[in-house]
């Protein structure tokens, strides 16, 4: 454990924070949780239950990671796509569907455009351009990809549906996709792929599942910011900081074919979504929790006497995270049955499943309350930024600041 | 305690592994053999974590199956193939 720990912070490879170093930027990328598919960029085929410092050899620094079912996506501040993990299906975008990739690669055919969103599935991954273009790749078998058929591909392949419309967002659920368009005030959010639980909002009986793009029914008229898909779940942001939910019911609800706001009177800036329950970040920087009766994450839904009639979701309440004492979060995120969220002073905390040590706490417990996750020996407050990942099993934290620029306090 | 109920019609067919499978929150995939549905097991397990899911299927669609295969004689009519 030691040695590999040295290892992995051994500076011989790091190419990537020489190169960060030299433009006066300090970036620190650490892993943690189920790796046997190379997800955790460690270059190994196992699960680590501590947070590790990992030496990616990339060329400059990460913007954002979609971390999905056992793949990453990084995508660089170049609007470069670098991605690694399992790649079965297609979904890594490498031209190859090949068993998995234990370091990042680059995503080579989308390198004439500049990449401005990415979102990876569990086992699909989708890309926009900042010119509104729509790219996915992987497993195609319940029309996730929105080519109209249900071939899977190991290269990035443009959305043919969207070729007249820009595309701002896509999130990539288990086995569907939501797609959020700009400049069109009414039909903002399409979907496609598998349906049968809601996740397209209401379709025809007995549709299993749809290959081409179709608006999502029951969102017209709200100005919609961002989506979110994860599992068979799918939900969306207005502007006004509402929260609509559609799919898979939570524990102990019914499935929701169109959809529902969530009654709260806060208003939120960030969805997170897991596969049986959610979260969501007030504009206050209050963490809110719903559903998810397994593994800790949530209480007892049993115990409120829901077992027997299964209402929808608008009868959800929200809870607020315990164990915060009065911080503020700025950042939330969702595994497939952990979270995770950033304080305000920039510490890392973890609740939920952690049987593959997706909590980094060293063990394989669950927690039902969040725990701080020790990552080095610099203190939290040290970086001007801090931004949490996760896969369904595993997590990433990316952590920056500028050595010459003005103090994060200033 | 089961992780989720998922029908058969929901899994899919895996060639390699010679299984139904369906996606694990662990990032593995729960797995079942047809000659496990024969038996009437109805649990498919991940080989990667301690959680396993209840298989929802028909137990007839697989013991057609078995009664072509197995040694036993079946105690339904002998079904035509071409
Ligand atoms: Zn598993």
């Amino acid at each position: 454990m030691m040695e590999e720990a040295t290892k992995a912070s051994s500076p011989s490879s790091s190419s990537a924070a020489a190169a960060a170093a030299a433009a006066g930027e300090e970036e620190e990328v650490w892993s943690w949780g189920a790796g046997t598919d190379g997800q955790l960029g460690t270059g190994r085929l196992a699960d680590e239950h501590l947070p590790r410092l990992l030496s990616l050899s990339l060329p400059s620094s990460i913007s954002l990671l979609a971390c999905g079912g056992a793949h990453v996506i990084a995508l660089s501040s170049g609007g470069r796509v670098f991605s690694w993990g399992r790649g079965s299906s297609g979904q890594l975008g490498h031209g190859e569907a090949a068993t998995n990739c234990l370091t990042p690669k680059a995503v080579t055919s989308l390198e004439g455009y500049f990449i401005a969103g990415v979102s990876a599935g569990w086992s699909h991954s989708g890309f926009v351009s900042d010119t509104g273009c729509l790219f996915t790749c992987g497993d195609g078998s319940f029309g996730q990809l929105g080519h109209g058929n249900l071939e899977s591909c190991s290269s990035p392949i443009e959305v043919s549906y969207f070729l007249s419309k820009h595309v701002d967002q896509i999130a990539c659920g288990m086995r569907h996709s939501l797609v959020l368009l700009k400049g069109d005030p009414n039909n903002r959010v399409y979907g496609f792929g598998s349906c049968k639980r809601g996740q397209l909002g209401p379709t025809s009986n007995r549709t299993r599942s749809t290959s081409l793009p179709q608006a999502i029914q029951g969102l017209e008229n709200i100005e919609i910011v961002s989506v979110v898909a994860s599992g068979d779940h799918s939900a969306a942001l207005s502007s006004g900081g509402r929260v609509y939910n559609w799919g898979r019911g939570f524990p102990g609800f019914s499935d929701v074919h169109s959809p529902i706001e969530l009654s709260s009177l806060l208003r939120i800036k960030q969805i997170a979504l897991g596969w049986n329950h959610a979260l969501v970040l007030t504009d206050g920087g209050e963490a809110l929790i719903l559903g998810g009766n397994r593994h800790g994450v949530l209480g007892n839904l049993e115990n409120l006497g829901l077992t027997n009639h299964r209402p929808d979701v608008s009868a959800l309440v929200l809870e607020r995270v315990p164990g915060l004492d009065g911080k503020k979060v700025m950042q939330i995120a969702a595994g497939a049955e952990h979270s995770a969220l950033v304080t305000e002073d920039m510490e890392v905390m973890t609740w939920g499943w952690g049987e593959h040590g997706q909590l980094g706490l060293g063990s394989t417990c669950d927690w039902i309350e969040p725990q701080r996750v020790s990552l080095g020996h610099t203190l939290p407050d040290h970086w001007a930024k801090c931004s949490i990942y996760c896969g369904s099993g595993f997590t990433f934290v990316i952590r920056s600041r500028t050595s010459s620029g003005p103090h994060q306090d200033d | 305690m089961s992780y989720d109920d998922v029908e058969i019609e929901d899994m899919e067919w895996n060639g390699e592994l010679q299984a139904y499978t369906y996606p694990c929150p662990c990032g593995d995939l729960f797995q079942i053999t047809k000659d496990d549905l024969r038996l009437g097991e109805d649990i498919a397990r991940c080989p990667s974590c301690s959680l396993y899911i209840t298989v929802i299927y028909n137990a007839e669609d697989f013991a057609d199956a078995a009664g072509k295969k197995s040694l036993e004689p079946s105690k339904q009519q002998p079904v035509a193939v071409a």
